[in-house]
């Protein structure tokens, strides 16, 4: 990496990005009883911390690569995509119910996360050459079959989660391509139509998400028990917080998942409501520059990968936030760039770095 | 810059969008964390803090001495903490494996618990189960142990119906006494003592407040709370008295093949009682933390009700005893003088009723047939008072009402009167041989043993009636004096002095050469006393005696009754003789005799 490249780099993304990354990693030894004597109490530390520089290293290296050669991989990147979460559904091992993961040596990978960046780089590739020609049905239906088959493979798994993730980003990206406004709200509107028919095809714990969404007390020592402790956690949080490791939501495990899903929890109960707003502002920077950036593309291709990306970081943070604070439902979507796991994490440094690789290759302004 | 930039403006609705998901999530957690903030907080602090109740060691019992009576031993309770979650299978499994109590019983406890204090699994568990929980605290999540002080009633059998038991407080009883602070799972009194004094023995529990995880294991101490101990009872019971009555009353119910019986001593000046036996008894440890079933069918199923207290519950007819207060009215209403001669031909003129061995004694006056119980001068005295004299006597002696012991469950007897036959006969007139019959103790008639030695304490006392008690002083845990109980006159014999120095002298003969003097031959101490015989429809007639000293200055009062024992002569007296040598220091051998022996 050049100083030119550092010096031409989106200073402000990488800033609020090196943020969020420094918060995760004391939340996440906050969680997982860092202060207190044990013989692993580092462990998760230490390999979110391990990772996140793995992945930033290789992201600065990637740097020197122009974003647009991924335009040649498009295809080649959906077919293993496929082939990957196939993979999953032979060999993976199932975790609360749903198969997601793949054993390779002593790393578990989660397909389902390398996926989201695969199908934003596919879906790049194939609407590029769609830009304002989507005015009809038939012209959105090849795109929505290239969407569609990861999109179901995933809900097989099933991740209910991951599979609203590419339908966000797919509805970004066809925004964007200049879908017909008219054609959009029907699709909308027939979607609405057909949810009680989709609640069929939901599963028994899925269902019951949705219920204890609409009322935790339906059942507050199972599905409606995490919603009400995180809720309890962040609310007791009050304006000022607990202060670091004195969450005792947290600390005493009445938080479930607290170092993954949960996150936003901790912070909300341990750093209290500035706390909280701190982190959704960083969070909003990295998405108004998502943005920006997407403006400032030197092509649709750039501009696409882009919006795919701030797409999925905005849902990923609304329906997780969103979820601590008891107003979407129970899906075990993690909060991008704070939650502990390798593979969201990656997947999130990756998508990342695309952002600031279109920045850097933005048509240069002319003095 | 993109080419052909037609739908560039739409990034603007995809900038806003953002800004609006940002703000609606800040908006909510404002809402949750300023707006619903301390709800929010109450909630938390109630997720981990709960209170484990530190019972307060119950107040001791000290007899008249000093002499510890009634003790509270460290006992460990295992319990569970509530929690918010459902508790570990495992857990209760493997619980349920160390203390032997089935997982079916733990879930019910779990179940019917509410509220934040520990769920009491199993009480006054051995130190090795202790042990076991403590090293193992991650097998054991939740599992707490309590330190919890146990009843340890020293002398096992001794005294047990005066002293009482304690057990857990029931349904009914918590409804009944709610307001005065008792809890579910409270240690409470349930006889005896215990039971009348129990808001003075419990004490305040206190508490620790105890920060738990959220598998209810304990992380730390926040607040501690210490228990104020109970107060310390000073009965007026006399160890050595008691322990003596009750291996008096044992050998003799041995000796003769019976099976209950009951024993009052007491202090005739003051109404201290000093010991009190009832036949036969049960161990109150039992009950100290839950009787098992066989325990407890064992004492329902005996036919002599261990669990009564028959000194003051028993009522059985006076007998002889009755011609005390006979002889008293037939004095004082003038009926007959000391000195008259009644002619005792073996049965009474009007009514052919006679002496239980059937004997005549000839010409007798007053003192000779008191000293014999002489059942045809008594006929005689009846028929010349009438039965509404006697009930007067009777009445005015304090009989067919309760003494007011503190005491539970106390029976107040019956005086024999007219409008008892009214109420409850078809044939509800008054005949002359129902007279006679209450003249000398029978028919209607019944006391209790409690009632025959306060009559005996009338006579002792010069008239004066002393309200019976058995604690003369509640101690705080400080050591200050919270109540003392002084003599309580109730009453006093409306009759002329020289009455009762005659009926004294009359009882006095009995130990001379009356119904007690085979017995009392040799007894250094002067002693007044009365036999009885009641018959029994049931069986065998329960034998009686009453008797008190010394004669001149009496400090002793002592009732026995032998229930289905016979004559009072043969069952009764030799119980009451060993109780008042007790009483005198003569049981044990004379240190002077000792040295003697060397």
């Amino acid at each position: 990496m050049t100083k030119s490249i550092l010096r031409r780099t989106d200073i402000t993304l990488l800033a609020a990005t090196a943020g969020i990354l420094v918060m995760s990693i004391i939340i996440i030894g906050s969680a997982t009883h860092i202060n207190t004597p044990g013989e692993e109490r580092y462990w998760f530390v230490a390999r979110q911390g391990l990772f996140a520089a793995v992945n930033i290293a290789m992201a600065a290296f990637l740097m020197n690569f122009d974003y647009k050669m991924l335009q040649g991989y498009g295809n080649k990147l959906y077919i293993f995509n496929l082939i990957m979460l196939i993979a999953v559904m032979l060999v993976g091992q199932s975790a609360l119910g749903a198969q997601r993961w793949i054993s390779i040596g002593p790393i578990s990978i989660q397909p389902s996360e390398f996926s989201k960046i695969i199908m934003i780089v596919s879906l790049a590739t194939m609407l590029e050459e769609r830009v304002g020609k989507l005015n009809n049905i038939h012209d959105l239906l090849p795109v929505a079959a290239y969407v569609g088959v990861p999109f179901l493979l995933v809900l097989k798994q099933p991740d209910l989660g991951t599979s609203l993730v590419f339908m966000a980003i797919f509805f970004g990206m066809v925004f964007i391509c200049g879908i017909n406004l008219r054609l959009l709200g029907g699709i909308f509107a027939t979607g609405i139509a057909m949810m009680p028919l989709l609640w069929h095809f939901l599963k028994d714990y899925q269902k019951m998400r949705i219920m204890v969404f609409m009322d935790p007390n339906v059942d507050p020592l199972g599905s409606g028990y995490h919603i009400i402790q995180s809720k309890i956690a962040i609310g007791s949080g009050m304006l000022f917080g607990k202060g670091l490791f004195e969450g005792t939501q947290s600390q005493l495990d009445f938080l479930p998942e607290n170092h993954t899903d949960f996150i936003f929890a901790v912070v909300g109960e341990e750093l209290g409501f500035i706390g909280v707003v701190v982190l959704l502002l960083l969070y909003l920077v990295v998405l108004w520059r998502g943005v920006q950036i997407a403006q400032d593309a030197s092509d649709m291709f750039g501009r696409l990968l882009a919006v795919g990306i701030t797409s999925m970081l905005a849902f990923h943070v609304l329906v997780n936030v969103g979820m601590t604070l008891g107003i979407m439902p129970v899906t075990g979507i993690p909060l991008p760039l704070m939650s502990y796991g390798v593979s969201s994490l990656t997947t999130n440094i990756t998508a990342i770095a695309i952002l600031l690789n279109i920045q850097l290759r933005k048509k240069k302004l002319e003095f | 810059m993109v080419e052909n930039d037609e739908f560039g403006g739409r990034l603007k609705v995809l900038g806003w969008l953002s800004v609006l998901v940002i703000a609606v999530l800040i908006g909510r957690a404002g809402y949750l964390q300023i707006y619903e903030g301390d709800y929010y907080a109450r909630l938390a602090e109630g997720n981990r803090i709960r209170i484990i109740p530190t019972m307060a060691p119950r107040g001791t019992f000290f007899d008249r001495n000093g002499e510890l009576l009634v003790q509270n031993r460290p006992g460990f309770a295992v319990s569970l903490m509530p929690v918010m979650t459902k508790i570990d299978p495992v857990v209760i499994t493997r619980l349920s494996e160390l203390l032997k109590v089935p997982v079916e019983e733990i879930d019910k406890k779990i179940e019917a618990h509410t509220g934040f204090d520990p769920i009491r699994i199993k009480a006054d568990v051995t130190p090795d189960i202790v042990t076991i929980i403590e090293e193992q605290k991650n097998n054991y999540p939740g599992v707490i142990i309590e330190v919890q002080p146990i009843r340890d009633y020293m002398n096992k059998e001794e005294a047990a119906h005066t002293y009482g038991y304690v057990s857990e407080i029931n349904d009914m009883e918590l409804e009944k006494k709610k307001d005065e602070g008792y809890k579910s799972g409270d240690i409470i009194g349930k006889f005896g003592l215990e039971k009348i004094y129990d808001k003075e023995l419990r004490g305040e529990n206190g508490g620790q407040q105890v920060e738990v995880d959220v598998t209810g294991k304990p992380v730390q101490i926040i607040g501690n709370k210490p228990p104020t101990p109970g107060d310390d009872l000073y009965l007026t019971i006399d160890k050595n008295l008691q322990t003596a009555a009750e291996k008096a009353v044992d050998e003799q119910l041995k000796q003769i093949n019976a099976n209950a019986a009951a024993v009052v001593a007491m202090n005739p000046q003051t109404g201290e009682i000093l010991a009190m036996v009832s036949r036969p008894a049960f161990d109150p440890n039992l009950f100290a933390h839950g009787i098992s079933s066989k325990d407890w069918n064992k004492l329902n199923n005996n036919p002599y009700h261990p669990m009564d207290n028959k000194a003051i519950t028993g009522e059985y007819p006076p007998g002889s005893t009755f011609k005390i207060i006979t002889g008293t009215a037939a004095l004082t209403e003038g009926v007959v003088s000391p000195s008259e001669l009644i002619m005792d031909s073996g049965h009474h003129w009007i009514i052919p009723k006679g002496n239980a061995e059937g004997e005549a004694l000839g010409l007798i006056n007053f003192q000779q047939a008191m000293a014999h119980s002489d059942n045809v001068y008594f006929y005689e005295m009846g028929n010349r008072l009438g039965i509404d004299r006697l009930e007067k006597y009777a009445r005015m002696f304090g009989l067919g009402k309760i003494t007011g012991i503190d005491l539970p469950y106390e029976s107040d007897g019956l005086v024999a009167n007219r409008r008892y036959k009214e109420k409850n006969f078809e044939d509800g007139d008054w005949y002359l041989s129902e007279t006679f019959d209450a003249a000398i103790g029978q028919g209607f008639n019944l006391v209790t043993p409690l009632q025959a030695a306060m009559v005996m304490g009338e006579i002792a006392a010069d008239g004066k009636r002393y309200k019976p008690h058995l604690v003369n002083r509640i101690v705080a845990p400080d050591g200050s004096t919270v109540k003392e109980f002084k003599p309580e006159l109730l009453g006093t014999l409306d009759v002329r002095p020289e009455v009762i120095s005659l009926v004294q002298a009359g009882l006095h003969d009995v130990t001379k050469y009356g119904t007690a003097a085979g017995i009392f031959r040799g007894f250094p101490i002067e002693i007044a006393g009365k036999t009885g015989t009641a018959e029994n429809p049931h069986g065998r007639d329960h034998g009686w005696f009453v008797a008190y000293g010394p004669f001149a200055n009496p400090d002793i009062v002592v009732a026995v009754i032998v229930e289905q024992g016979g004559f009072g002569s043969q069952s009764a007296v030799p119980i009451g003789r060993k109780v008042l040598e007790a009483w005198f220091g003569l049981n044990k051998p004379e240190p002077a005799a000792e040295a003697k022996k060397q």
